[in-house]
C-alpha cells in the first residue's frame, strides 16, 4: 500500500458504452492509486477495458462516473501533469524528429532557441542523438516509439500513462526499449502507469501490478513485486521473476479464457445472423 | 463510443432546430440553398446588373425547357415498306429529341470504339512489361492534354460531319480507358493467373475468365471516367463545327441570343451527364 | 541493386519505344511523299518540324505561352485557395457537408466547360472569361480532395494533440492540416491540370488568347504544318506543366 500522498487517485470508475447490441459495461467500480515515483502496471486480456480506462485517466473520455484525482485535484479532461503515449503510431510524420519532440514546447510558447535545445536534452535520454533532423519515415518502429516517448516526456508530466506502447515490436526491441523506460523512469523519478497484456513487461518494469477482470472490468487482484531496484532486462532470468510470473498467470488465463468463450460465442451468434 | 448532442445557441434554436433528427436538418438545409440560389437568380435577372436577357428570370427558362421538350417542331418523314405494305407519313417531334438521339448516338459511337481500342490495349500493355516500359509513358503523359486541340486535325480527316465529332470523343475516352484496364491488369493478383494457368485454358479463356472478371472495378471505373470526357470532347466539337446535335443546339441559342433556350439545352444536358455519370457508378458498385 | 546490367535493361524497352515512334515518322513520310497519304490532309513530317522555327519566330509562341500559362496560374491561385477554404469549411461543419458533399460530387462530373457562351456573353471575349471556367470546372476535386484529407487524419494524432490540450484552431493548423497536406495537394494539382485542359481548349473554341487560340488561327489559314506544329506544341507545354507538378508533388512528401 502506498504510504505518501498518493499523486493519482482513480476511484469508483464506471464506464458504458451504447452499442447496437445494448450497452456495454467496458468499466466496473475500479479503484486504485499511485505513489509518487511508483510504477504501476495494469494487466489484463483483450476486452477487459484497460485501454478505456487509459482514455478515461487521460481525459480522452467523458460520460463516466467515479473520480480522478492528480495531485488531490479532480481532473476532467486532459491535464497538463498527465503524459500520454499511445499504442498506435503517433509521430508526426511531417515534422523532424526533433522538431516533434519540441512539439509541447512550442505548444506552450518557448521561443525557438530555446525549445530546439530544451528537445535536444530529451532526445538524448531516449537515446536518439544523432538522429534530430531525420523524419520519422526514415525511423525503424522502436525508434519512432522512442520519438513518441520523448515528446510527452519533453512536456515534463509528473505522470506517464502508457497505452500498450511496445505492442508493435519485436520482443529483442522491447526488451531493451524497456530497459530505456526504466533507466528514464530512475532517472526522472516519474510516476508511471503503463497499460499492457504481456505479463513479461509488466513484472520486468513495475513495482506493483493491477490485475482486470474481462468484462466488465474489475480490479481481480494487486500484486506487490518486490524486485530489486535499479532493474535491467536481465531480470528476466531469474527465479523471483519466473515464480511473479507463474503467480499472475493462472489470474490472467482464467480471465483470458473467459474472453475466448465470448468472442466464439458472439461470432457464432453473428453468423447465424448474416443469413 | 456515447453519442453527443451538442445544443449550441443558434438562430435556428427557435424552431426546435437542435430537436430535430440529423436526415430532417440536411433536407432543410438543402431546401433553404436551393431557395436562396433561386432568390439571387432571380434578383439578379430582374435587376437587369448584367446585359438584357443575359440571366432571364427562371419561370422563362422553365417556359422554355416544357416547349422545348413537347412543341413538336420537327419534321420527320417515315417512309418504310415491308412486303407489299407500304408506310409513308410524316410525325411531327420536338427538335430537341433529334439533337439529343444525334449527340448520345456520337458518344456511344465514339464509347465503343474507344473503349474496345483502350481495353484491348490496355490488356496488352499490362500484361506484358516489356510493352508497357516502352510505351505506356507516352499514353500516361499524353492522357491530360486537351484533345479539343485535334479538331482541326478531325476535321480534315473526317469531314465536318458527325464522323469528326465521334473522332473527337474517341480519342478522348481512349487514355482513361486505356491507362485504368493497363494498372487494372497490373494489380491482379498473381495467384489467380496461375490458377488459369494451371487449368491450360487458352487466351481467349484467359481473357475473359480470369483477367476482366478480376478488373471489374478498374475497368469500370475507367470507362466512367471515359464516358464523362467523350462527352465532353464530342460535344465541345459539336459546338465548334456542326449542325446538329446538342452542342450544336447551345450554340445555335448563344448565335441566336436565345438564352432561355441555351439555359434550357444546358439544364437537360446536365442532368443527363449526371445521372449517366451515377448510373455507372452504382454500376461499379453493383 | 542497380547493376550495369539492370541499367541496361531498363533502358532497352525505353530506347524501343521511342525507336518504334521515329520509325512510325518515317514510315508516315515516305507514304505521304508516295502519295498514299492525301499531302492535304497530312503534311510531311519534315516540314512539320521545320515550320517549328517559323511559328517560333512568326507566331510570337512566347507571348503566347506566357498568356496561356499566367491564365493558367490565376485560375490555379484562385482554385486553391477557394477549394481548400471550400474543403475545411465542409470539413468543420458537419451538416454542410452532408447536406453539399453529393452535389459538389456531381459537379465533377458535369460538363461546365460546356458553358462557355454563357461565360462569353458575362465576361466578354477576355482573359477572364477563360479563367472564370477554369475556376468553376476544376474547384470540385479540389474541395473533394481537401475534405478527404482532413477526414481520414489518423486518430491517433488527433488524440496526441488532444493529451496536449491543444485548442481546436492549433488542432487543425499543427496536426490536421499538416496531416492532409499530401492529400490536399494531390487536390490541388488535379485541379491544375483540369484548369490547364480547359483554359487551352476554351481559348481555342472562342478563338482567344495564347496557344489554344493559335491552333485555331492556324488551322483557319489553312497552314497545314504550322497547325500541326501548334498541336505539338500545346502537347508539349501540357507535358511539361504535367511533369513539373508531379515533381512538387513528390517534393512536398519528405521522406514518405
Amino acid at each position: 500500500m502506498p504510504t505518501a500522498d498518493p499523486i493519482l487517485v482513480v476511484e469508483n470508475i464506471v464506464k458504458r458504452f451504447e452499442t447496437p447490441d445494448g450497452v456495454l459495461t467496458a468499466v466496473e467500480d475500479v479503484s486504485f492509486a499511485v505513489a509518487p515515483g511508483e510504477f504501476l502496471a495494469v494487466i489484463g486480456p483483450s476486452g477487459c477495458g484497460k485501454s478505456t480506462l487509459f482514455n478515461v485517466i487521460g481525459g480522452l473520455l467523458d460520460g463516466y462516473d467515479g473520480r480522478v484525482m492528480v495531485g488531490g485535484e479532480t481532473v476532467r479532461g486532459p491535464h497538463p501533469s498527465v503524459g500520454m503515449i499511445f499504442q498506435e503510431e503517433s509521430t508526426f510524420p511531417w515534422r523532424t524528429v526533433i522538431d516533434n519532440v519540441a512539439f509541447p514546447l512550442e505548444i506552450a510558447g518557448m521561443a525557438k532557441a530555446e525549445r530546439l535545445e530544451k528537445a535536444r536534452h530529451f532526445v538524448e535520454m531516449v537515446g536518439l542523438d544523432g538522429f534530430e533532423r531525420r523524419y520519422p519515415a526514415e525511423l525503424s518502429g522502436g525508434m519512432r516509439q522512442r520519438v513518441s516517448m520523448a515528446r510527452t516526456l519533453a512536456s515534463e508530466p509528473k505522470i506517464m500513462l502508457m497505452d500498450e506502447p511496445f505492442a508493435a515490436l519485436d520482443e529483442q526491441t522491447r526488451l531493451l526499449l524497456g530497459d530505456k523506460v526504466l533507466q528514464i523512469q530512475q532517472d526522472l523519478k516519474q510516476t508511471t502507469l503503463l497499460i499492457t497484456h504481456n505479463l513479461t513487461e509488466a513484472v520486468q518494469l513495475s513495482d506493483r501490478i493491477l490485475v482486470m477482470t474481462y468484462r466488465p472490468g474489475k480490479t481481480k487482484r494487486i500484486v506487490e513485486i518486490k524486485l530489486p531496484r535499479p532493474r535491467t532486462s536481465e531480470i528476466v532470468g531469474s527465479d523471483d521473476f519466473g515464480r511473479y510470473v507463474a503467480q499472475i498467470w493462472s489470474d490472467l488465463r482464467e480471465e483470458a479464457s473467459k474472453g475466448l468463450k465470448d468472442d466464439e460465442s458472439r461470432v457464432a451468434r453473428a453468423g447465424g445472423k448474416r443469413r | 463510443m456515447a453519442t453527443t448532442g451538442s445544443v449550441t445557441a443558434t438562430p435556428g434554436a427557435a424552431f426546435g432546430w437542435a430537436a430535430m433528427p440529423l436526415s430532417r436538418r440536411v433536407l432543410l438545409l438543402r431546401v433553404a440553398l436551393i431557395a436562396a440560389i433561386v432568390l439571387i437568380w432571380e434578383a439578379v435577372a430582374a435587376s437587369g446588373l448584367l446585359f438584357q436577357d443575359v440571366v432571364p428570370s427562371l419561370l422563362i427558362i422553365g417556359r422554355t425547357l416544357v416547349s422545348l421538350l413537347t412543341d413538336p417542331d420537327l419534321k420527320w418523314p417515315i417512309d418504310a415498306g415491308v412486303g407489299g405494305f407500304r408506310l409513308a407519313f410524316e410525325l411531327w417531334i420536338p427538335a430537341f429529341y433529334w439533337h439529343l438521339y444525334v449527340t448520345i448516338a456520337e458518344v456511344a459511337v465514339a464509347l465503343a470504339i474507344g473503349g474496345l481500342m483502350g481495353l484491348a490495349v490496355g490488356l496488352a500493355l499490362g500484361a506484358n512489361p516489356f510493352l508497357s516500359a516502352a510505351f505506356e509513358r507516352f499514353l500516361y503523359y499524353l492522357g491530360p492534354t486537351p484533345k479539343i486541340v485535334f479538331l482541326p486535325v478531325m476535321i480534315m480527316w473526317f469531314g465536318v460531319g458527325p464522323e469528326s465529332k465521334v473522332a473527337m470523343g474517341t480519342i478522348s475516352c481512349f487514355f482513361p480507358v486505356v491507362l485504368s484496364a493497363a494498372a487494372g491488369m497490373r494489380q491482379i493478383d498473381n495467384v489467380l493467373i496461375r490458377v488459369g494457368r494451371s487449368f491450360r485454358l487458352n487466351t481467349r479463356q484467359m481473357v475473359t475468365k480470369i483477367y476482366l472478371p478480376a478488373m471489374r472495378e478498374p475497368i469500370v471505373n475507367g470507362v466512367r471516367l471515359g464516358l464523362g470526357v467523350a462527352l465532353i470532347g464530342t460535344l465541345l466539337a459539336e459546338t465548334k463545327l456542326s449542325n446538329k446535335g446538342v452542342g450544336f443546339q447551345i450554340m445555335d441559342a448563344y448565335n441566336t441570343f436565345d438564352m432561355p433556350r441555351m439555359y434550357a439545352v444546358l439544364g437537360v444536358l446536365f442532368v443527363i451527364a449526371i445521372g449517366a455519370n451515377a448510373l455507372v457508378g452504382r454500376a461499379s458498385r453493383g | 541493386m542497380t547493376t550495369r546490367a539492370s541499367i541496361g535493361r531498363q533502358f532497352v524497352p525505353v530506347a524501343f519505344g521511342i525507336v518504334c515512334l521515329l520509325v512510325f515518322f518515317v514510315l508516315v513520310e515516305a507514304l505521304v511523299r508516295i502519295g498514299t497519304i492525301n499531302p492535304f490532309i497530312v503534311p510531311l513530317p519534315s516540314e512539320i518540324v521545320l515550320s517549328f522555327k517559323r511559328i517560333v519566330v512568326e507566331e510570337q509562341i512566347l507571348p503566347r505561352f506566357l498568356l496561356t500559362c499566367g491564365e493558367a496560374l490565376m485560375a490555379s491561385l484562385m482554385l486553391s485557395v477557394a477549394g481548400i477554404a471550400l474543403g475545411v469549411l465542409l470539413h468543420r461543419k458537419r451538416i454542410v457537408r452532408l447536406a453539399t458533399e453529393t452535389w459538389i460530387a456531381a459537379m465533377a462530373s458535369a460538363p461546365i466547360v460546356l458553358m462557355y457562351p454563357l461565360f462569353l456573353v458575362i465576361f466578354g471575349r477576355s482573359a477572364w472569361t477563360i479563367i472564370m471556367i477554369a475556376f468553376v470546372a476544376a474547384l470540385p476535386p479540389v474541395i473533394l480532395k481537401t475534405l478527404e484529407g482532413l477526414s481520414s487524419t489518423r486518430p491517433v494524432l488527433i488524440n496526441v494533440g488532444r493529451s496536449f490540450n491543444l485548442t481546436p484552431s492549433q488542432l487543425y493548423w499543427k496536426i490536421l492540416f499538416p496531416s492532409s497536406l499530401p492529400t490536399i495537394f494531390v487536390g490541388v494539382r488535379l485541379g491544375m491540370i483540369f484548369a490547364l485542359i480547359n483554359i487551352v481548349g476554351v481559348e481555342f473554341l472562342i478563338n482567344f488568347g495564347g496557344l489554344g487560340q493559335l491552333v485555331n488561327e492556324l488551322s483557319e489559314r489553312y497552314d497545314l504544318p504550322g497547325t500541326y506544329a501548334a498541336i505539338c506544341f500545346v502537347i508539349m507545354v501540357s507535358v511539361m506543366f504535367f511533369i513539373a507538378t508531379e515533381r512538387i508533388e513528390r517534393w512536398l512528401r519528405p521522406g514518405a
